[in-house]
């Protein structure tokens, strides 16, 4: 077995990282990367894991809900420990002060050293990135933006939750928690990978385009020179104050190739201006869009891919508005054993990370 | 002056990709989150100094123009 996922109930952070100790045991440790509910002391759990896995690089961060092989859970801890046979090396590295502006740079110079190659040099098929960030600082566009500027190798990754309290989360990383951070995890595998960027949703013809925003805050301003509301509202033929309630089913999407990436629609300010989960520039046309089935979706995704090989392992990236959608519709437990014969580990998150940033979508990092 | 802010992207793409196909679409991909399409644009394309700046920039960040 090149990875095995496990989770722990325990809601002691020393227990709950012995009890995870012990589902390891015999396995091949060579990095353990870990999701758990904002139930759990951060500081305490970080240390607890380090010291029950002192051979390994550990890391990980706190979330909006976990997911393991065949289950979705609450205030849990989802793990997956990663062999040797996967990942031949790793160098964690931690932005803090991202709300200031991360320095990237030092942390790419210490992969850097750490591999005796530069960051641009590396070959994406052979080096994959991990990034774990702080879901409550509004900043993941401009550090994946930085990233996406330094080097061609892939980060994937999400936004940590703190269980809806919208309070405060945390990264970890070798025995530290941080708030206002990142982790990043540079791997060098040994087995190939596939990334998956999934979001349950059609593509309407009906389009908005973005005629003032105020990116820093996320907020759209005016969409086709009206009010955003307005526009919206009128897009789909709704009063004004009804939309709301409309932001889940229809978000906005910025289309690629065909390929949404979804922007999320949170909330109406008074001025009529729309606040989002993402930032969208001026200039930018978008499609509202229509949910589907996640269930359906994921499913026809995991038979496709185990068809073309062994799937080794998955981490599941998966955001907080799909964990909601999926419990509104009764689907929660459908969706969670769709993984259960893959080694999974994964949580909600409060934002996903692939290229960019983006909302109401699964990124997944498959394992071969 | 026309076709420059095309000629740039296309600089940016083929350097930042070194012929790597999957590279080429994720570059194109990058720069459309950053809100440059570069469909949007062709070698008559008449420059918009705002547009092109942006563009510069882009290219400066990712080590294709010094």
């Amino acid at each position: 077995m090149k990875a095995a996922a496990g989770y722990t109930l325990q809601t002691d952070p020393v227990s709950a990282a012995g009890e995870l100790q012990t589902k390891f045991q015999g396995f091949d440790v060579k990095a353990i990367i870990y999701f758990a509910s904002s139930i759990y002391d951060p500081y305490l759990l970080s240390r607890a894991m380090f010291e029950k896995f002192p051979e390994a690089p550990t890391f990980g961060c706190t979330t909006a809900g976990e997911i393991v092989s065949g289950r979705i859970l609450k205030h849990s801890i989802s793990a997956m420990a990663l062999s040797a046979d996967i990942v031949e090396d790793m160098k964690i590295g931690v932005l803090k002060g991202i709300k200031g502006g991360a320095d990237l740079e030092s942390v790419f110079s210490s992969f850097e050293n750490y591999f005796g190659l530069s960051m641009e040099e590396m070959d994406h098929t052979q080096y994959l990135g991990l990034i774990l960030i702080d879901g409550l600082q509004g900043v993941e566009e401009t550090v994946m933006e930085k990233i996406g500027d330094l080097t061609n190798v892939f980060f994937i990754g999400g936004s940590a939750g703190d269980d809806l309290k919208f309070d405060r989360t945390f990264v970890f990383a070798d025995g530290e928690a941080y708030s206002d951070a990142a982790v990043l995890a540079l791997m060098k595998l040994k087995c190939g990978y596939e990334i998956v960027k999934t979001q349950s949703f059609a593509i309407l013809d009906k389009q908005l385009t973005v005629t003032k925003a105020d990116t820093r805050n996320r907020k759209v301003i005016e969409f086709n020179h009206k009010p955003a509301a307005a526009a919206y509202a009128e897009a789909l033929g709704e009063p004004v104050e009804n939309i709301e309630q409309r932001f889940a089913r229809n978000p906005v999407g910025l289309i690629i190739d065909g390929d949404p990436f979804v922007r999320s629609p949170r909330v109406v300010y008074e001025d009529g201006s729309i606040g989002f989960y993402c930032n969208i520039l001026e200039g930018m046309e978008l499609k509202i869009l229509e949910s589907t089935d996640i269930v359906r979706d994921m499913g026809n995704i995991l038979s496709t891919k185990k068809g073309t090989g062994e799937i080794s392992g998955v981490i599941n990236f998966h955001c907080i508005l799909r964990t909601l959608e999926l419990q509104q519709k009764h689907q929660t437990e459908e969706y969670g054993l769709l993984f259960s014969d893959i080694p999974t580990a994964g949580f909600s998150t409060y934002g996903e990370q692939y290229i960019g940033h983006v909302n109401q979508t699964s990124t997944m990092l498959l394992f071969k | 002056m026309r076709g420059r802010t095309r000629k740039l992207i296309d600089e940016i793409i083929e350097k930042r990709s070194g012929g790597d196909p999957t590279l080429a679409t994720i570059t194109r991909t990058k720069l459309i989150l950053k809100g440059i399409d570069p469909d949007k644009f062709d070698y008559t394309t008449v420059d918009d100094p705002a547009v092109l700046q942006k563009v510069e920039q882009i290219a400066r960040n990712t080590g294709v123009m010094s």
